[in-house]
């Protein structure tokens, strides 16, 4: 009966309905292709991931015939990869555990406390997030030999903590800044310290923006290249991205190997993505709607 | 509980040259209702938050309970307070809001649950304890911010405009339970509204301020009736009592205020306390009365420019003759009177107040006022 009330619509609406069914579709198509076009170059590593390079060559782009998964653990044993996956677990672990503490606590400062000279910290730490890093690289390396951290992972973990620390202190300020006065009045007439505040209201409150932030930092430093490769040199301190790097010989590239790297490189950011990706959209759109 | 006292209390902001709170002296008494009701912007709230210990006192005395708690932080004043947004933690559940204050407090958990059962009978909160924040209504959420100042069962309440945020029934009736709630718990409790009909109902005094000042303190109907000046005779009443102004004139030989073309005798008031020129006249709504334009007596007459009928009854905007100024007159709902018709309005003698021009300070009269 439905179906015959519907069969028989005005010519309007029948319009209507044609006209969304046509921008849906529409838009459909452009998921689709936008998810096509960022997950097929993905997929189309994976599958070089357990070939051999020498099957690569001959076929770029050709399913695998018999699934390499040795690779996997060739990577992993031989090629020290074990080794590198701890390294980089350490080194943005630790990075992204100071520096979210430490931005949040700025932040909090920042946003709430009316100290004079407030307005120029905040402009300073912002003005450094327009300079690209690349630029104090070298004076990095310099200061890093000087106070023997070169080649250590705890001053690439320092290193990465003051790159990421104005972002996030910028990121929270403002979502921290939102959080209305009353709270911490509240809390105060409740007998609790600025401190005690900070950890017990501010924190869980803004828990959506720092795991924005937890999940951009950890993402941006996974990957991060540049200032590894300056800075780092014994195969023992080496980070994942460094470790793949390894694979590129001067005149002979393991594509493969660099393959079967990547795939272990991206693991725990897919796991991280998978679990937080509500929290992070939470996050980015908060205060966006009352 | 305690007793609140102000002692000659300044606040000033930096930059600026006007204290946005002036030598404001008040006695809050043990176990008292005291409202502090005023406009936007008097400094009432900030009076509030200094008591509350949120804002440092610039100068001057703050005692509770006889100590003097000037540069005691709040969190040690032992002081509970509801805010207008209600400051619920959003992240914790309604037990927990409850409860959160008396954990920093170190009560033990056996008395926090006991205390929190019976705050939340009190308000009717039982079912809601596990809820959140968001997941209630307005009222409730008013509750749970009353709730976890009960709870601590603090020295004294202070409340900031905690009844702003609800709609007009639901007002009216958390008025009526903050009221029971007060005689329940027999607790000093400071009330900061800018809503005179609240200050009129639940204060056992009022203290009106104005541009920072205390105006006048006293008990609810003893303000309306005998206002210290033309601000506080202005600010309570609904709608506010005319004030114009008119020239003091002798007739035969009494003396009176000339009112553009009218004129009221003024036999109450000694004739040396009369200022030489001009004065402020009052006259609430409600007191003057509808009558022929041609009547006798002492009658201001005009042209209605505007009829408003609310129901219950019907108020007239009157332009009164010769420039005087305009008033608004309240009076029976069937009347009927269109904007144009020419109208007299009846002053009973009893009913007029009068204020210096200069000074806008009552002028007392010899006899007591109804």
């Amino acid at each position: 009966m439905t179906e015959l009330a519907i069969a028989h619509p005005a010519a309007g609406s029948l319009a209507q309905s044609a006209t969304r069914l046509l921008r849906r579709g529409g838009l459909m198509a452009a998921v689709v292709l936008y998810t096509l076009y960022s997950a097929l170059p993905f997929f189309w590593v994976g599958t070089m991931s357990v070939r051999t390079t020498s099957e690569i060559s001959a076929a770029h782009f050709a399913w695998p015939e018999t699934f390499h998964w040795d690779k996997f653990r060739t990577a992993w044993v031989d090629s020290n990869f074990a080794q590198y996956f701890w390294n980089s677990t350490v080194v943005v672990a630790s990075a992204v555990a100071i520096v979210t503490l430490l931005g949040a606590a700025a932040a909090h400062c920042l946003a709430r406390y009316n100290f004079r000279g407030n307005r120029l910290v905040y402009f300073i730490l912002f003005s450094s997030i327009v300079f690209p890093p690349q630029i104090i690289l070298i004076s990095l390396f310099q200061v890093l030999v000087e106070y023997d951290l070169y080649n250590s992972r705890l001053g690439l973990t320092i290193v990465y903590v003051s790159l990421q620390l104005p972002l996030t202190v910028y990121l929270l300020e403002g979502f921290f800044a939102r959080i209305p006065q009353d709270l911490f009045d509240a809390a105060k007439m409740d007998g609790y310290s600025d401190f005690e505040i900070f950890w017990r209201i501010v924190i869980p409150v803004g828990m959506p923006a720092i795991a924005t932030t937890v999940i951009l930092n950890f993402i941006q430093l996974w990957n991060e290249f540049l200032f590894a490769v300056v800075l780092l040199s014994d195969q023992e301190s080496r980070t994942l991205p460094l470790g793949i790097r390894a694979y590129m010989g001067d005149y002979f590239q393991d594509i493969g190997m660099i393959a079967t790297g990547m795939m272990i490189a991206v693991i725990p950011v897919v796991v991280l993505y998978a679990f937080f990706s509500e929290k992070l959209i939470q996050g980015m759109t908060a205060g966006a709607v009352k | 509980m305690a007793a609140v006292h102000l002692e000659n209390i300044y606040k000033r902001y930096k930059g600026t040259p006007q204290p946005a709170v002036e030598d404001v002296s008040l006695a809050v008494q043990d176990g008292e209702f005291m409202v502090l009701l005023g406009p936007s912007g008097c400094g009432k709230s900030t009076t509030l938050r200094m008591i509350a210990g949120l804002e440092s006192i610039s100068d001057g005395r703050l005692a509770i309970d006889g100590r003097v708690v000037n540069d005691v932080p709040a969190k040690d004043r032992d002081i509970a307070m509801v805010f207008q947004s209600y400051a619920l933690y959003p992240h914790m559940t309604v037990a927990d809001n409850l409860a959160f204050g008396l954990r920093r407090r170190k009560v033990p958990s056996a008395e926090i649950d006991a205390r929190v059962r019976s705050a939340a009978d009190v308000l009717g909160l039982g079912a809601l304890l596990a809820r959140k924040p968001y997941a209630l209504s307005g009222g409730q959420r008013q509750r749970v911010a009353l709730g976890r100042a009960i709870v601590r069962e603090p020295k004294a309440f202070l409340f900031d405009e905690p009844l702003s945020n609800l709609d007009a029934a639901l007002r009216v009736r958390t008025r009526n339970e903050l009221v029971r709630l007060h005689k329940q718990l027999g607790a000093t409790m400071i009330y900061v509204t800018h809503d005179q009909v609240e200050a009129m109902t639940m204060g056992q005094r009022i203290c009106v301020m104005n541009n920072g000042r205390v105006a006048q303190v006293g008990e609810p109907l003893e303000v309306y009736r005998r206002p210290a000046d033309a601000f506080v005779a202005r600010f309570l009443g609904n709608p506010p009592m005319n004030v114009l102004k008119a020239a003091v004139e002798r007739r035969d030989g009494r003396p009176g205020a000339r009112l553009g073309g009218g004129w009221l005798p003024l036999s109450r008031w000694d004739a040396a306390a009369l200022p030489p020129a001009d004065v402020l006249v009052g006259m609430r709504p409600e007191e003057l009365q509808l009558q022929a334009p041609d009547a006798a007596g002492p009658v201001l007459r005009g042209a209605v420019v505007g009829v408003e009928p609310l129901g219950a009854e019907t108020l007239l905007l009157v332009e009164l003759d010769g420039g005087a100024g305009e008033v608004t007159a309240r009076v029976h709902r069937d009347v009927r009177t269109r904007p144009g018709d020419r109208v007299g309005l009846g002053v009973p003698e009893a009913a007029t107040y009068l204020f210096d021009a200069v000074t806008e300070k009552a002028i007392a009269a010899r006899e007591v006022q109804p």
